[in-house]
């Protein structure tokens, strides 16, 4: 092979690779030269979303809840601001904002795919003006006008209302919504968001690679999104949300009363027995010295020891009778434990925040208050600081979010102090209500408190404000997300039971007569069927029953010792009488399984479940709970599952359905489901489905969507069962002898006779760590006005408030009185007696 | 075709048989390119410099310099016999590697690699002159031996290959690296070299490659580049960004393009240091598939030429000087288009003549005169006329 054809071979070889270069540009040129003509288009467009203003919501008689208010903002557009500007950029805007600059840079560093930073959302007047006119100072800043919401009433209706923020990832899947938009979190700024939201405009810029602005391409304004009216009414709400806060506060304060009633009468006299032990054993030191001086050198001082001891003995025996002794709780407790952080009307709270200085002491409240204190700070392996703290004569050493002894939390740890929180295991932690039509289910009011203003999420709080409304749930709306045990207010559902299938319970005649080995007197009393609403039924304060291996079970009544007297059904509610109720639950355990072809073991649950129990009331707002009806079904899969819910081991017994007859074991139930309960009840079977928008406006003011009013069912329930059941609801609140709630509402003055009720107290499952105290309970009412024919059903709960009757029931009241006799009518919250 | 193997009595100036007459082919394709190269120099420059207020000219004035001088060393080198050249091949090799190595101690960095020696009024780039000089290092070398080659040859010829190449892998340019490493098999081919030994240095290669992988002598970016050119959705605003960029500059051209100063991708910027290594993009968005297929073809004859000159040489070391350039061209076009319309890997090859880059231009020229001084001192083609002296 010559040069040449070496050559030519070469040629050819050269030849062919730019055929390839000139084959590849036939395709990219002539084939498909208008993919890529459009995507030299897109290149060039740059766009840029501008928020719609959302849509109003009002109340019922049309007063603003939530609103949008134009205000300038600050926003910085980076394609204008070259890379070495950024930093001097965020200086300036640090000094001029008065905010952290390296919160500024952070911002100006982590732009959104648009290049639109907003450093301030909301400028005064004089800083947009000075933004403007020193625009060579703030380059890329614009001063833009952005739809800022805003909530005229605060607090007002806040957990219907719900709140805005940012999207999150599953927010951006949605049409509308950029990653600076703003979009409902909860309530129905949540449920509705799609119909406040509006759309967005949208300009689009022809723009260079760096993505710098050439010319101004097209701008689609932003339509405005559509108002809500709710059903809420502000006044009423208002008042209701008042009622809630004072009847919060005043159960914390009873709390305290009782813990220090508690803490005297058990300190005094253990404090003087041992000042007695001290005082013996300081007599018997001083006496063993003179014995042994008395051996060396024998003397008369023996005498004078002998004398003084019994005089001592004398001096400390006296006053030991607690009963005598007059106490003033409060001064008790300040002389006992100086420091004691409670609040100066004496309030406690169920979360505090409690600081120890380095080397120093804080008092920790509880039942009995404890001194927390900070022995030394030291840096862990992974730079963490470790704190060692000694609570009592128990050291440890912690690190933040570590949970010690028992109720405390550490928050932060810092070089010289240690932040913790304290939860209350006892202290009344909220009170929760809902207040329903029972003609439609239109909610009037709702809410719970502590509340929070939704502003707080558009201008913001401290880090410490966000964590302790956090810590507090203070956002979340307890009255469709708080499952509690109804306790007695779920005893209409056995009443109405015992009414429509005419079962009642058996007469065991135990009366209060105990059972003994020979049970002679058991076998003797012959149980007797109750054949009529109106036989009456021995309500002893204890219910003693055989268990089929042949153990006897006691269950106490509210009222023990003592008992109720005989009953009948409806005396039985009136004076919410556990046995009663008991004794239906263990007749139809009794009679599961016998031939009448009826399922006698779940009948009771299905009759929960008619009124709405255990299920969604289908509300239109985000996050309601379905609260529990518990079965056997339910128990076993539970139990499978180790769920601490229930028992570990053995079967679903008669007791766990008598806990079901009185609202306790594991039902669980939301305020609202109780409501909308009762509100069909005595609407006569109606279960509506419970709604808080009533009307859906556009911006012209039509309305473009009316709620009409759903029922989920009719429950069948006859008008004879109504008629009693209204009755004696009605006598809770005014029978003088028995009525549970009847105290309460003392002061209620004119048209008490057109309210019904229903107490409720029930034991809350509490930390099994707790320190031992007394049995901590949620305060429950239902309200029933007027009694004849109903407009309103109110459901109120006070969580670890007590008695029902002493603490929900009258803040029942004044929202009743509020709504029947006018709000010039509301007298001063009184607690009410002691009853279940 | 008589052609002369023996290496013997070069042909000198004074006896020369043929008339003395340029190639105005080689020459009119070297002014066309070089024209429209400016002008997409300005095209793709000046709506930059336009919008931060500078000069529009600016970058065009600065090529403009390097094209005088350019055009210059061009005429010069055609006037000087290459076998008096020949005569300086091993202290211009020498000296090339000598800068070579200056790089690494005084040479500026830029892009992640140190290429630049900065003579105060000039930055230039040894690698660029490394190319010529190893040409005419391996030519002259080559051009000794008869064929078929001895193994030894090819082992000085990669030995010759190798110490610029290694130097410039260093800095690390992998693209001009390759370039050498294409021209000396090409000259290996030309000379004479046996199926056997280009077999073995093709074996030979691969294990260097797969060498340099395993001892990660390959910086990231390198990878990087390499991979992004196989992925380009992976790394669209990142590292392939240039090439998704220049792809739809070009493709959206269509067959007659948007007009000159009408490329949007040009205009706006869409494409970085469009001037240097991107400059086909300008072409391709404002002129077309008809504008790319003139460049093409004006290129396609330039090396057409190089190939006839070699083809008709006085001697063998003026055919493969001549070869040498003629395949530098070629992978310099191949490569620096491939990547612009993405079947080639980024690398960082200039495209000849157009690229703005006053080093690459000269040297260019330089190569360019060198094939042209052997065009003028060929042997007589059949019916020419003989000159009477």
């Amino acid at each position: 092979m010559n040069t040449t054809m070496r050559l030519s071979i070469l040629g050819l070889l050269f030849a062919a690779l730019m055929g390839v270069l000139l084959l590849r540009l036939w395709t990219m040129q002539v084939t498909d030269a208008q993919a890529y003509e459009e995507r030299s288009l897109q290149n060039q467009i740059r766009v840029v979303n501008t928020p719609a203003p959302r849509g109003d919501i009002r109340d019922a008689k049309g007063v603003l809840l939530a609103g949008t208010e134009s205000a300038l903002a600050a926003i910085v557009d980076l394609a204008l601001v070259e890379d070495d500007e950024i930093m001097v950029l965020s200086h300036s805007l640090s000094a001029f904002l008065d905010e952290s600059s390296a919160d500024i840079m952070e911002l100006l560093e982590n732009p959104p795919p648009d290049l639109q930073v907003t450093v301030a959302e909301s400028l005064t007047d004089y800083q947009a003006t000075f933004l403007v006119e020193h625009r060579e100072q703030f380059p890329g800043v614009n001063i833009i006008p952005q739809p800022v919401r805003v909530y005229p009433e605060g607090e007002v209706g806040a957990h219907v209302i719900g709140y805005i923020g940012r999207p999150d990832d599953e927010d951006l899947l949605r049409e509308n919504v950029e990653g600076n938009s703003f979009v409902g979190k909860a309530g129905v700024e949540r449920s509705y968001d799609d119909i406040l939201l509006g759309t967005e405009g949208v300009i689009s810029y022809r723009v260079d690679a760096k993505r710098k602005v050439l010319a101004l391409d097209s701008e689609v304004a932003p339509t405005a999104g559509d108002s809500l009216i709710l059903t809420i009414d502000s006044e009423a709400q208002r008042q209701f949300q008042e009622s809630l806060q004072e009847g919060l506060e005043q159960a914390r304060q009873l709390q305290m009363q009782e813990r220090a009633d508690a803490l005297a009468q058990k300190s005094i006299p253990e404090r003087l027995a041992e000042a007695r032990e001290e005082a013996e054993e300081a007599a018997a030191q001083e006496a063993a010295a003179a014995a042994e001086a008395l051996e060396d050198d024998a003397g008369d001082e023996g005498n004078e020891s002998s004398a003084t001891s019994p005089s001592v003995d004398d001096d400390d025996v006296a006053p030991a009778e607690p009963e005598e002794v007059e106490i003033d709780p409060a001064e008790v407790l300040a002389s006992l434990y100086p420091g004691l952080p409670i609040d100066s009307n004496g309030v406690c709270e169920p979360i505090q925040r409690v600081t120890a200085p380095l080397g120093g002491d804080a008092v920790v409240s509880g039942v009995e208050p404890r001194f927390l204190r900070l022995e030394s700070v030291a840096e862990g392996e992974d730079g963490e600081l470790i704190a060692t703290v000694s609570i009592g004569n128990v050291k440890e050493a912690v690190e933040v979010n570590d949970s010690f002894a028992g109720t405390l939390q550490v928050l932060a740890i810092t070089e010289d102090s240690i932040i913790v929180y304290h939860r209350d295991a006892w202290c009344p932690v909220r009170a929760v209500g809902t207040l329903i039509d029972p003609n439609d289910g239109s909610v009037i009011a709702m809410g719970s408190y502590p509340a929070f203003d939704p502003t707080v999420f558009v201008d913001g709080l401290s880090d410490d404000q966000w964590a302790h409304l956090g810590t507090i749930n203070a956002f979340q709306n307890f009255a469709i997300q708080g499952l509690y045990a109804p306790a007695s207010t779920f005893k209409t559902v056995p009443y109405v039971l015992a009414m429509e299938e005419s079962y009642y319970p058996v007469d065991r005649g135990l009366g209060d007569k105990e059972l003994t080995d020979d049970s002679d007197d058991a076998e003797d009393a012959e149980p007797t069927i109750l054949t009529s609403h109106t036989d009456e039924y021995s309500c002893s304060g204890e219910f003693k029953f055989e268990l089929n291996d042949g153990t006897v079970q006691t269950k106490r009544d509210w009222k023990w010792p003592g008992g109720h007297g005989p009953l009948d059904l409806h005396g039985a509610l009136q004076a919410s009488c556990d046995l009663y109720f008991w004794d239906i639950a263990l007749r139809l355990w009794e009679e599961r399984s016998d031939d009448s072809g009826i399922d006698k073991e779940n009948l009771l649950q299905e009759y929960a479940r008619e009124f709405g129990f255990g299920t969604k009331t289908g509300i239109d707002l985000p996050f309601e709970r379905d609260g529990l009806i518990p079965d056997r079904t339910w128990f076993t899969s539970e139990q499978a599952a180790d769920s601490p819910r229930v028992r570990p081991d053995g079967p679903w017994v008669g007791g766990d359905l008598m806990d079901i007859a009185v609202g306790q074991g594991a039902t669980l139930s939301t305020p609202l489901q109780l409501a909308n309960a009762y509100a069909a009840m005595v609407n006569g079977g109606t279960l509506w489905e419970p709604y808080v928008v009533d009307q859906v406006v556009n911006a012209d003011g039509e309305v473009v969507d009316d709620h009409a009013k759903t029922a989920i069912r009719k429950v069948e329930i006859s008008p004879t069962t109504v008629r009693y059941l209204k009755e004696d609801l009605q006598q809770v609140v005014n029978n003088p002898e028995r009525g549970t709630g009847t105290s309460a509402f003392a002061t209620f003055g004119d048209n008490v006779e057109l309210i019904g009720g229903k107490t409720g107290t029930g034991e809350v499952i509490s930390a099994r760590d707790a320190e031992d105290f007394e049995e901590v309970d949620n305060a429950w009412f239902v309200g029933v006005a007027p009694i004849d024919d109903p407009d309103y059903v109110i459901a109120v709960v006070v969580e670890r408030g007590g008695s029902g009757g002493r603490v929900a029931a009258p803040i029942a009241r004044q929202m009743l009185q509020y709504l029947i006799n006018g709000p010039d009518a509301v007298t001063p919250l009184v607690p009410g007696q002691e009853a279940d | 075709m008589a052609l002369d193997y023996s290496d013997s009595a070069p042909i000198s100036i004074r006896h020369r048989d043929a008339p003395m007459r340029p190639d105005l082919v080689l020459v009119l394709s070297y002014i066309v390119l070089t024209a429209i190269g400016l002008l997409m120099i300005y095209s793709a420059t000046a709506p930059g410099f336009e919008a931060r207020g500078i000069d529009p000219t600016r970058e065009l004035k600065e090529q403009a310099i390097f094209v005088v001088i350019g055009f210059v060393v061009f005429g010069v080198i055609s006037a000087i016999d290459l076998t008096e050249i020949r005569g300086f091949v091993t202290p211009m090799y020498a000296i090339s590697i000598g800068l070579l190595v200056l790089v690494f101690l005084v040479g500026d960095s830029g892009g992640g690699a140190q290429r630049w020696i900065d003579l105060g009024f000039l930055r230039f780039q040894p690698s660029e002159v490394a190319k010529i000089t190893a040409i005419l290092a391996i030519a002259s070398l080559l051009a000794s031996k008869e064929p078929p080659l001895k193994w030894m040859a090819v082992a000085r010829t990669v030995m010759l290959v190798a110490l610029p190449a290694g130097l410039i892998f260093l800095q690390p340019d992998l693209g001009t690296m390759l370039v050498l490493a294409f021209v000396g098999l090409v000259l290996l081919f030309t000379a004479g070299a046996t199926a056997r030994q280009l077999a073995f240095l093709g074996v030979a290669a691969i294990i260097v490659t797969v060498g340099v992988f395993q001892l990660n002598l390959i910086k990231e970016y390198q990878i990087d580049r390499l991979t992004a050119f196989a992925d380009p959705g992976a790394h669209e605003l990142t590292l392939s960004y240039n090439q998704v960029q220049s792809e739809i500059a070009i493709g959206s051209g269509g067959l007659v393009g948007k007009g000159l100063f009408e490329g949007t991708q040009t205009n706006l910027q869409f494409i970085p240091v469009q001037s240097s290594d991107f400059i086909f993009t300008a072409v391709g968005e404002q002129f077309g598939f008809i504008g790319a297929a003139v460049v093409i073809a004006l290129f396609t004859l330039m090396i057409w030429r190089l190939l006839m000159i070699s083809v008709n040489a006085g001697n063998r070391f003026a055919q493969l000087v001549t070869v040498g350039i003629a395949a530098m061209f070629v992978f310099h076009i191949f490569v620096n288009i491939g990547m612009t319309i993405r079947i080639m890997p980024v690398t960082g090859l200039p495209l000849p003549l157009m690229s703005s880059g006053g080093t690459s231009f000269v040297v260019m020229s330089a190569a360019l005169g060198l094939a042209h001084s052997a065009w003028i001192r060929r042997p007589p083609l059949p019916g020419e006329m003989r000159r009477r002296t």
